[in-house]
């Protein structure tokens, strides 16, 4: 059964019929403790989100929005509950397991875009498919400049990431998250460190990779007028989801969006 | 990772931050250079000496008086064994040549003029000079006849010719051993070191002239050649002095002689473990000052950990396993101190090459030598270093967590 998570092309399969959702908690919670000191930052999280949505986790800071970004992508753990993936628990796993699952099945887009410096775009978006020993080195590169272009930045390909601005750097950042076809991509307050119009440039690749590509992407953000790109809003308020709600009007980042600013 | 993945970053990384690589480097790149330079001068004194003492040839034997204590132990000085009827008895076996018997005279000084020195004063004959291939670089040797008129002359070893005399020319002059004077009639060559003695710190007057003048009825070696194997000469002599001393020795104890048979060959064999002792003490030294090395990669390589945490966090985040991280933070120590071994070596090189070529300016006899074998063991002590010390830096980096590691400021 574990050998399934490894496998993308037999995940398709069972997909047809009536798969398990791709993300589901079961009353996750997480503390933290210091010497005897017990912090709890989630209490009883319960959530479901499937293949293909585009979901915000809002709320103001210290609500755990980062806490659960963090367990739903295999970079912490539940202290208690249970955490299904694609309907296989995953809290016994071994650091080598979530490593494997991190390199295949997750990708993150950080809020300070976390490149490396003194690097081209192309090495920063290959760096993901160096922990994928199995692919060869030409396929690496023709994956890392499709994910490129489909950011934008084929004619940047070759600079260093120094030298590109805010916007262009997180677009760097969401090529890199693209490269290993992940099941679900993470966006911590990816708008947090740009403007409004690169934020805004920022948000129409993510919503194209959504609407066009299809892929799963959670946004993690305290800003209201992000959040409202996505089509379903959690709301969550000290350690608890206080709001869940799918809206029928979206807000689309469009270029027009941008001149307004 | 693959092992190419491994070694572009870990060079992407060693080159991204030169300044400070070198600096790291420096450390090992001494030690091994300190490493590869003790050794290389360790044998090139060791050649000095053997070089010197191999040219007396195996064939040459000495018997001195005294005690061996262990299979090369002390000699025993101050033995009044061996008499001169015993040297004419080791005369009568057919098994060695040359025999040529020598005595010690207590001898201060040698005076000439103000220029004082202070020799090792012999008397001898002439075969002795045969037996230890010394040759005359001005004058001539001592002969028979000098022997047989009792003549008071001398010939000097190269060093006391220059203390007394400098660029003088010293044949024909007079000099005092102690208060008696002696006509100089030769300098010898320089030697160097024969059975442990610096040759060249000696003078030599006829072996006839020493005893008249002193009381000593014993000689204090006995120096020949042998034709024969020296495993035979050397029974000879044991077999006729335990029977001319009465010592009942059928087992061969050396504890029980009161002599001792020894050749080149032997001597060499006793100055080569000295020296290799020697060696063994300089290139301790020098392999602390490795680990003195090793310990500033560690420490460069623990900030470089603390430096980079929001890197490894990110490695981590795309899928790095504690693997991956262990094995690029071993890379790059491995990566520097190879390096650093590498250049460590090749200045080590030229500055042995520079020690010699001055040291032979005043020492002639002095030449460049290198260890073949410790160059690879200074490499291999590099690379055990980087491995060693880059061990806990690399351990701590892959054991981070991921989260904390991605919010490190």
């Amino acid at each position: 059964m574990k050998q399934s998570l490894f496998l993308r092309s037999s995940m398709k399969k069972t997909k047809a019929k009536k798969a398990a959702p791709l993300i589901q908690t079961i009353d996750l919670s997480k503390s933290y403790f210091n010497e005897e000191l017990e912090t709890s930052v989630l209490y009883d999280i319960n959530l479901t989100i499937e293949e293909g949505e585009f979901v915000s986790i809002m709320g103001p800071s210290g609500s755990g929005k980062s806490t659960l970004m963090h367990i739903l992508g295999f970079l912490d753990q539940p202290t208690n509950g249970k955490y299904l993936f694609r309907g296989e628990e995953t809290r016994s796993m071994t650091d080598d397991e979530l490593a494997a699952i991190r390199a295949t099945r997750v990708s993150f887009v950080f809020q300070a875009f976390n490149l490396l410096p003194r690097t081209t775009v192309l090495e920063n978006v290959i760096l993901p498919l160096l922990y994928h020993p199995s692919i060869p080195t030409k396929e690496r590169t023709e994956r890392a400049m499709h994910a490129i272009e489909s950011v934008g930045l084929q004619d940047r390909a070759y600079f260093h990431t120094n030298q590109l601005s805010g916007g262009q750097q997180q677009r760097v950042a969401i090529a890199r998250s693209l490269v290993t076809e992940p099941d679900v991509i993470f966006a911590d307050e990816p708008t947090g460190n740009l403007d409004s119009a690169s934020g805004t440039q920022v948000m129409e690749v993510l919503q194209g990779l959504h609407r066009q590509g299809g892929r799963t992407i959670i946004l993690v953000t305290h800003e209201e007028d992000m959040a409202a790109h996505a089509r379903r809003i959690i709301h969550l308020l000290d350690g608890r989801v206080s709001s869940d709600t799918t809206k029928f009007k979206q807000v689309y980042a469009t270029p027009h969006n941008k001149l307004k600013k | 990772m693959r092992i190419a993945d491994i070694t572009h970053t870990a060079s992407k990384s060693l080159t991204g931050n030169r300044n400070r690589s070198l600096l790291t480097m420096l450390g090992v790149i001494i030690g091994v250079a300190s490493v590869v330079l003790m050794t290389s001068v360790g044998a090139s004194i060791e050649s000095l000496i053997l070089g010197q003492i191999s040219s007396i040839g195996a064939k040459s034997v000495v018997v001195f008086p005294g005690q061996v204590e262990g299979a090369q132990g002390v000699v025993q000085a101050g033995y009044d064994s061996l008499t001169f009827d015993d040297v004419d008895a080791i005369k009568n076996l057919s098994t060695v040549t040359n025999v040529a018997p020598g005595i010690m005279l207590p001898v201060d000084y040698a005076t000439y003029g103000r220029e004082k020195t202070e020799p090792r004063v012999i008397g001898t004959v002439p075969d002795y000079f045969k037996n230890r291939e010394v040759t005359v670089a001005q004058g001539r040797l001592l002969d028979e006849s000098d022997i047989t008129a009792v003549r008071n002359v001398v010939l000097l070893g190269s060093e006391i010719a220059d203390n007394l005399f400098g660029a003088q020319n010293p044949i024909g002059e007079r000099v005092k051993l102690g208060t008696r004077s002696y006509q100089v009639i030769g300098v010898l060559e320089s030697v160097g070191t024969q059975f442990f003695q610096n040759a060249d710190e000696m003078v030599f007057i006829p072996l006839s002239t020493a005893r008249a003048q002193s009381s000593q009825k014993y000689a204090n070696m006995i120096t020949m050649q042998t034709s024969v194997d020296f495993g035979f000469a050397q029974k000879d002599i044991e077999t006729l002095l335990r029977k001319r001393h009465g010592i009942n020795n059928p087992l061969g104890d050396p504890d029980k002689d009161d002599f001792i048979v020894r050749t080149a060959a032997q001597a060499n064999d006793i100055l080569g473990s000295v020296s290799l002792g020697l060696t063994l003490f300089i290139t301790t030294i020098a392999g602390i000052s490795l680990v003195v090395g090793g310990i500033g990669i560690m420490n460069i390589m623990l900030v470089s950990v603390t430096e980079r945490t929001r890197e490894i966090g990110l490695r981590k985040a795309l899928g790095a396993r504690r693997k991956d991280i262990m094995l690029q933070f071993l890379a790059e120590a491995v990566a520097l101190t190879m390096l650093a071994g590498i250049i460590g070596v090749v200045c080590g090189f030229g500055l042995s090459v520079f020690i010699a070529s001055v040291v032979s300016k005043f020492l002639d006899t002095y030449q460049f030598a290198l260890s073949l074998p410790a160059m690879f063991l200074a490499l291999g002590m590099a690379l055990a270093v980087g491995l060693g010390f880059g061990m806990y830096p690399a351990r701590k980096a892959a054991l981070l967590p991921p989260i904390s590691a991605l919010r490190y400021e």
